[in-house]
């Protein structure tokens, strides 16, 4: 008899051997699974593996075993590093909390010289009273941006046509340059315009006060013309001058541009990518339509689902993929931003992709008339009647008043995805967000029934796709390049 | 177009069974009740179904009712550790200051 036992009596039981982290999985459509954890690091596995992994049935020789330890799905010795680390990156995704509402907007007019179909808010008036906003209204919405405890702020003007009322931009810049020689904040400015009647005086303000210029390009002319009527049918002919003088005057890369996608727009998806690359942009942001405002009034909302959105997304995300496969380094930016959530440990901030939601505490946005409203979409709601997401106005209401309102907090709690219904289970849910006022908008509920939920579908599958696409090694060399 | 699926309470919980169901209300209603050991599920198509239609979707909510028991499991094993690293994730967010 030896005087020791085989080396197998002295491995621990198969049982305790590791001890699983939280995650969460889902089934892909190639009959893999999905497994996410608190972070959003993921690792692809075949649906046994997922099960001998739940049911400590893995050995440490598997192929996904050391995958799965070194993303934190499971611990198995130095217990507190593991954890330690997994804080430590789940603290950094949620390091922005800290530094709530970073981007206050100013709507400085709702007049426009436009006459888009989908726009959601906009007014052809002369009326500058009615629908200007005014220096004691600009006044009282600055003191409330300061009292923002982010570290950065960046304050965008919106319209109508934010230009039309360039005289107030330029009151609200020297204030909040004034105010912020005692912030000492990263102060930032952007103006979203048309460009269509912005002089070369106006830009060269814009280059001494260091203001980004956010314009608008829905693709070839003939498209850009028919989405952005304007009187003389020149929107596309003055959004492209405009492009080229900016660019001369305030900086190359002070100039971005932003497309919606109409009906007009789902079958022309190369095209609109080509004009992007003609003008010199290094990227786009295929964007669907919002369903507020004029959109939903024109019926241009309802024209096209999710689905047929997801087919031009795709085509235009080929398309660019390809450009980059021949050489041209060219960006689409929504997909940048979902690979920065599943790539890395930061938050990249994008408004609609947070949980708690982007609302108030990502944005807030200041109307002409002094309302204040959660986001951007909140005011185009309003435009239409449903004022559910005001949270006060800046003649009569403290920053507190705003902040603690229940039209703020109550959807945000309500949406949060670490517990609204399916999202809470969901395995894409780190890199998803809650869109609370979407979800009141199309489904009259800012928590949403996710199962018929556009956004969830729209999300979901270019979640998916990029899973997918990330397989492929050339791929995935160029989607790691725009992160 | 309805059908009744049953699931044995000694291996599913009704939490499983609820959680699969709600994945499926863009297509089907459901009504879930006890019957004694076992946890009755009648399942009616919101829309106009074919027999083999209702059969396949049917036959992927039995499969979803699977996911959420290893769900469960996965939540429950790893509450503690989730729990812990969340609070200490919020714990620097500062919203309690307002």
């Amino acid at each position: 008899m030896s005087r020791f036992g085989a080396l197998a009596d002295y491995a621990p039981a198969l049982e305790t051997r590791y001890q699983l982290l939280p995650f969460r999985f889902a089934n892909l459509d190639d009959g893999r699974c999905l497994v996410t954890n608190l972070v959003g690091e993921y690792v692809l596995l075949a649906r046994a593996d997922l099960e001998d992994f739940v049911h400590h049935r893995l050995v440490p020789s598997s192929p996904v075993y050391d995958d799965l330890k070194a993303k934190h799905f499971l611990v198995d010795g130095d217990h507190s590093v593991a954890i330690d680390l997994l804080v430590l990156k789940a603290r950094t995704k949620a390091s922005r909390l800290a530094h709530f509402t970073g981007l206050h907007m100013f709507v400085t007019t709702l007049r426009c010289e436009h006459a888009c179909p989908y726009c959601q808010v906009s007014r052809q008036s002369e009326d500058r009273a009615a629908f200007d906003m005014s220096e004691a209204t600009a006044d009282r919405a600055l003191a409330m941006v300061f009292r923002s405890p982010s570290p950065t702020i960046k304050i965008e003007f919106q319209g109508g046509e934010s230009a039309l009322n360039f005289g107030l931009v330029r009151y609200i810049v020297e204030r909040a340059e004034d105010i912020n020689r005692h912030e000492r904040r990263d102060l930032a400015f952007v103006i979203a315009t048309n460009l269509a009647i912005v002089t070369d005086e106006m830009l060269h303000y814009c280059r001494e006060h260091d203001i980004l210029v956010s314009t608008s390009l829905d693709g070839p002319a003939d498209l850009h013309n028919k989405n952005r009527p304007r009187a003389g049918r020149d929107s596309h002919e003055r959004a492209v001058d405009g492009i080229r003088r900016a660019r001369a005057i305030v900086g190359r890369d002070r100039v971005s541009a932003l497309m919606t996608t109409t009906r007009d727009s789902l079958g022309r998806a190369e095209e609109i990518v080509d004009e992007y690359l003609r003008q010199g942009f290094a990227g786009i942001f295929l964007r669907p339509l919002s369903p507020y405002g004029f959109a939903v009034k024109t019926k241009s909302y309802a024209a096209y689902d999710a689905d047929a959105w997801l087919d031009f997304y795709f085509r235009g995300l080929r398309y660019i993929l390809e450009l980059n496969r021949a050489g041209y380094r060219f960006i689409e930016h929504y997909a940048s931003l979902v690979l920065g959530k599943m790539l890395t440990p930061f938050d990249t901030g994008y408004v609609d992709l947070r949980s708690p939601a982007g609302i108030g505490i990502g944005a807030l946005i200041y109307n002409y008339d002094g309302e204040v409203y959660a986001s951007d979409e909140s005011r185009m709601l309003a435009e239409m009647g449903d004022k559910s997401f005001r949270l006060g106005n800046v003649h009569r209401d403290t920053w507190e008043d705003i902040m603690t309102s229940e039209a703020l907090l109550g959807p945000l709690e309500a949406s949060f995805t670490g517990s609204a219904p399916m999202c809470s289970e969901c395995a894409f849910e780190p890199y998803c967000g809650a869109d609370p006022v979407f979800h009141h908008a199309t489904q009259g509920d800012a928590v949403g029934h996710k199962p018929t939920s556009a956004f969830c579908r729209r999300n979901m599958a270019i979640f998916k796709h990029l899973i997918g696409l990330l397989e492929e090694p050339e791929t995935r060399r160029i989607l790691l390049g725009w992160i | 177009m309805s059908a009744v699926l049953s699931f044995p309470t000694a291996v599913y919980s009704v939490e499983a069974v609820k959680r699969a169901a709600y994945r499926f209300t863009d297509r089907l209603s459901f009504e879930i009740s006890l019957n004694g050991e076992e946890i009755r599920c009648s399942v009616t198509a919101l829309a106009d179904m074919t027999s083999e239609d209702l059969a396949s979707v049917t036959a992927r909510v039995r499969n979803e009712v699977l996911d959420q028991d290893l769900r469960e499991r996965i939540a429950a094993e790893t509450a503690v550790v989730r729990n812990v690293v969340l609070a200490y994730a919020f714990s620097a967010a500062g919203l309690q200051d307002l």
